[in-house]
């Protein structure tokens, strides 16, 4: 669903983008203007003192931080200095996170200052004038990169007394004092595991955002991936997977946390997780994010924690989107046929003052729906539902839900089962008592109707109006209401139009059927989400519930029994098949590893009796079994107590070993059980499993 | 009122929807960028070459293949190719019977995007010897490999598997100078390979530049 948003905010967002696009570049031009600065105007023998490497970087491009992500380069300093003189490593500012298509980088926007500490040797001769030379190389990207290469330098005197430098000394001091650094307080810890969890002490951790993990090694975590950070009382916790590293969880872990303070400034302190269990306190809610924090998507928003302020712009704007998108639901399938039908019930011969008032009547019709679910929604958000909302989107049932309405709605389009029902009947027969009631009614059931069509599109309008005060709340409905109710209210109002309108006929029919392609087509893509969500079962699940709800909908007209008789399948296969599509895991009590024979022969050899499971995923009769006999707790402690391995040899693709393994016991398929008692010759099980009769099975042979 | 003009208005409406599913779908698609575990079965493709032929893993079946995704405007990609480095890597390997696939999946009008007389004018200009170049202008094959990189390099083994993925060499630097010294992961697994061991680096982390997908 939030990938949907995203798509549509896309598209809305197209225009934007190409005003904002700038013209490239001049060829030859420099990306980044480097240049060094001392913080001393003078230096004194023997003292330390900052300079600092000054980036100017054109918008739009960024240079990296010593670990640059995904891709790219960290700058580098190649020094010639006098000689005595000591010049130290660059020190990185807090990075910030920058994706670039499927990509995550570490870098820096704008002006960035690296502070370098220089030390004077103690026989430097106050009077001269000495000079260092730094070969730079930095990688500077947009969407593509370019090396730049500069040779920088800077003078300095030596003199008895050392003097700060009036224009530099204080801008280096702020650069040096924003640096990362170790903090007082600071803990954390890292755990083993995919994903490892680290977890850190931040005593400000509750006044902080859009957090996020930047390691100094390029080895330990995916830069694109997400980290999910957490916020608890006393600290964050974030993911850390996808590396290459194979010592995560087991060696220290070095690398900076930055987040965004109360203030609004990038901060960032230094940390080094040891390994060990997570710290406590440190994982209650999702980690706040801001509109505008760049990784949002990566990290699947959660919604932010306190309504964001828009400024008279970014209403407008807001309004106007609204406006364009209650336009766009008039074409919305499910939407266009209701309209294009009440729109020849009226273009059929109705007066024009008539019409006029019919128009004005749909008109308010529409606001008011539109109003009463924006009450409706603030309620909800005063009863402190607001936070569950993007979640509810995300929620496997959710998914299913929707999947299952498109799914009825194309077969309804169909004509697989006409509405008989009370919504249609009593919203269809107060619309059709003509006048202004009706009218008023017509542009209410439009809206009510044309809910399941538009509920994922309007989530966009919702989400952002639920993260704004009530009197913006009502103005952006009010806004997609007009939207909406604005392409048949004119035609109301200027019969010319209506000429325009189609007049009723078989096209009608034709047109309903075609519609509900587009139906299907959202309800398959909503089953390939759920995939990522529930996994196989879960689409199994929803499909059996499908196919009953296709069967209850065609059936149900035949007449009661009928009714009955479908209804009872499709209460049948709910029961068994709604598990998985409301996010509750059946619970695997008894652990399996998968079979191999040079497992089963490296367990026999430790003594210790393994029962063989082969199935697949295809295989009804071992699924069955695999519920009624093998899942049991009890089962599980009799498999604990006489130390008995469970393996599995998954059947489900092409696997010459398994293959080889069940001729070899006689069998040319699945479901196959076999018990390998500690000491004696292995049994065959038969393929029907009872619980008790596995559990006497593992029993008896000991 | 005219039939055509209703057809019209339906056809419309009917191919907004269509769109905007579609376009949903398309978006989608876009985003996820898989990965293959190193040890897994490679992902078979089916792509056209710069010769216009359709390539696909299968047929390479009992040979070692490398892939090499490249965009030759990429100043890492350059510093292997500038200083014959690639190319004497892809002849020393092809020499050995080994298959050596360039793979382009920079997006028409990204930087490193080639039709097929492009790719082959690049392969003449860059003296380059692969077994063939892969266009991959959707992207499909480098989302399935999970390349993210230019260059990010893949070897699978004569079963199909995936013995390494990930850097060229040692040195992520878009510098010629850092050549010097470079080790190569490449040449290192290969002569694992050879001699009958397990790939003792078999996964890096990849530098370059980022693949420019759709």
């Amino acid at each position: 669903m939030k990938r949907l948003l995203a798509a549509i905010a896309i598209l809305l967002g197209l225009a934007g983008s190409a005003l904002a696009q700038s013209s490239l570049p001049p060829a030859i031009e420099r990306n980044v203007e480097g240049s060094l600065h001392a913080a001393r105007a003078a230096i004194a023998p023997g003292e330390t003192f900052t300079i600092v490497l000054r980036q100017n970087i054109r918008e739009g491009w960024h240079t990296y931080w010593r670990n640059p992500g995904d891709s790219g380069e960290a700058t580098e300093l190649t020094w010639t200095t006098p000689p005595g003189y000591d010049v130290g490593a660059i020190q990185w500012p807090t990075p910030e996170a920058i994706p670039f298509a499927t990509l995550v980088n570490f870098g820096y926007h704008g002006e960035v200052l690296f502070p370098i500490e220089v030390t004077a040797p103690a026989n430097a001769r106050p009077g001269e004038q000495v000079t260092f030379t730094a070969e730079a190389y930095w990688l500077v990207c947009s969407d593509i990169c370019i090396p730049e290469e500069a040779t920088l330098t800077f003078t300095l005197p030596v003199a008895t007394q050392g003097r700060d430098d009036p224009q530099w000394a204080p801008r280096i001091a702020q650069a040096v004092a924003g640096l990362p650094r170790r903090e007082e307080g600071v803990e954390a810890r890292i755990t083993e595991g995919a994903p490892a969890r680290l977890s850190v002490v931040l005593p400000n951790a509750n006044s902080i955002r859009n957090v996020r993990f930047f390691p100094y090694s390029r080895d330990v975590l995916l830069a694109s991936g997400p980290q999910l950070p957490r916020v608890g009382e006393s600290g964050v916790s974030f993911d850390v997977a996808g590396g290459v590293a194979t010592d995560v969880g087991r060696a220290p872990l070095e690398g900076v946390v930055a987040y965004e303070a109360s203030d609004g400034r990038l901060r960032g302190v230094e940390i080094v997780a040891e390994p060990g269990d997570p710290i406590p306190g440190t994982d209650g809610a999702p980690a706040p994010m801001s509109s505008d924090y760049p990784l949002a998507e990566l990290e699947g928003a959660s919604a932010p924690a306190a309504p964001v302020s828009m400024d008279a712009l970014g209403i407008l704007i807001a309004l106007g989107l609204a406006f364009l998108g209650g336009l766009i639901l008039n074409i919305m399938p499910c939407v266009l046929p209701v309209l294009s039908v009440k729109a020849l019930s009226f273009a059929g011969g109705a007066h024009n003052g008539e019409a006029r008032r019919d128009g004005l009547f749909y008109f308010a019709g529409v606001m008011a729906t539109f109003m009463a679910l924006a009450v409706l929604l603030l309620v909800l958000r005063g009863a402190g539902e607001a936070v569950g909302w993007g979640f509810q989107l995300q929620a496997p049932w959710v998914t299913s839900a929707l999947a299952l309405l498109f799914f009825a709605i194309g077969l309804n389009l169909l004509g697989v089962f006409e509405i008989g029902g009370s919504l249609q009947n009593a919203g269809g027969s107060l619309a059709q008592r003509g006048g202004s009631a009706g009218s008023f009614f017509t542009g209410a059931l439009a809206v009510i109707a044309a809910t399941p069509c538009t509920a994922p599109f309007m989530a966009g309008a919702i989400g952002v109006a639920l993260t704004q005060s009530a009197a913006i709340t009502l103005l952006i409905f009010a806004a997609l209401a007009l939207g909406f109710a604005l392409p048949l209210t004119l035609l109301h109002f200027a019969p010319g139009l209506q000429r325009l309108i189609p007049k009723p006929g078989a096209w009608m029919d034709r047109a309903k059927h075609v519609l509900a392609f587009p139906m299907f087509a959202a309800a398959v893509w909503l089953a390939w989400v759920l995939a990522e969500q529930a996994g196989p079962m879960g689409v199994l699940s929803l499909l059996l519930i499908a196919t009953a709800l296709a069967f209850v909908l065609l059936t149900a007209r035949w007449g009661r029994a009928w009714l009955i008789a479908g209804a009872l399948v499709f209460v049948v296969t709910g029961v068994f098949t709604w598990r998985p599509l409301l996010g509750v895991q059946t619970e695997t009590v008894l652990a399996s590893e998968p079979w191999s024979a040079a497992r089963v022969a490296e367990l026999r050899a430790e003594g210790r009796p393994v029962f063989v499971n082969f199935t697949a995923a295809w295989c009804v009769t071992c699924k069955v079994n695999e519920l009624a006999a093998l899942s049991s707790p009890r089962l599980a402690q009799g498999f604990a107590e006489a130390n008995v391995a469970y393996l599995k040899g998954d059947w489900t693709n092409r696997d010459d070993e398994i293959a080889a393994a069940l001729a070899e016991h006689g069998r040319a398929g699945v479901p196959l059980y076999l018990y390998y008692p500690s000491n004696g010759e292995p049994q065959v099980l038969p393929q029907v499993l009872t619980e008790a009769l596995v559990l006497e099975t593992i029993a008896g042979a000991q | 009122m005219s039939i055509s003009r209703r057809n019209l208005l339906l056809g419309g409406a009917a191919l907004a929807a269509v769109g905007v599913l579609g376009g949903t779908l398309l978006l989608n698609g876009n985003e996820a960028l898989a990965s293959v575990e190193t040890g897994a079965q490679a992902p078979a493709f089916s792509v056209q070459d710069a010769s216009g032929a359709t390539r696909t893993l299968a047929e390479f079946s009992g040979r070692t293949v490398i892939l090499e995704w490249t965009n030759h405007g990429c100043p890492y990609v350059r510093k292997h190719y500038d200083s014959d480095t690639m190319q004497t890597l892809q002849r020393d390997t092809t020499a050995d019977g080994i298959v050596w696939l360039q793979v382009i999946s920079s997006a028409p009008g990204e930087q490193g995007h080639l039709d097929a007389a492009g790719a082959r004018a690049r392969v003449q200009t860059d003296n380059a010897a692969p077994t063939a170049t892969l266009l991959d202008p959707s992207g499909a094959m480098g989302r399935a490999y999970g390349a993210r990189t230019t260059p990010h390099m893949y070897i699978i083994n004569p079963q199909g598997v995936l013995v390494y993925q990930g850097a060229i060499d040692d040195q992520p630097s878009a510098r010629p100078a850092s050549l010097q010294g470079a080790n190569s992961y490449v040449r290192a697994a290969l002569a694992d390979l050879a001699a009958g061991r397990l790939v003792q680096t078999a996964e890096t982390v990849p530098y370059g530049c980022g693949v420019k997908y759709v």
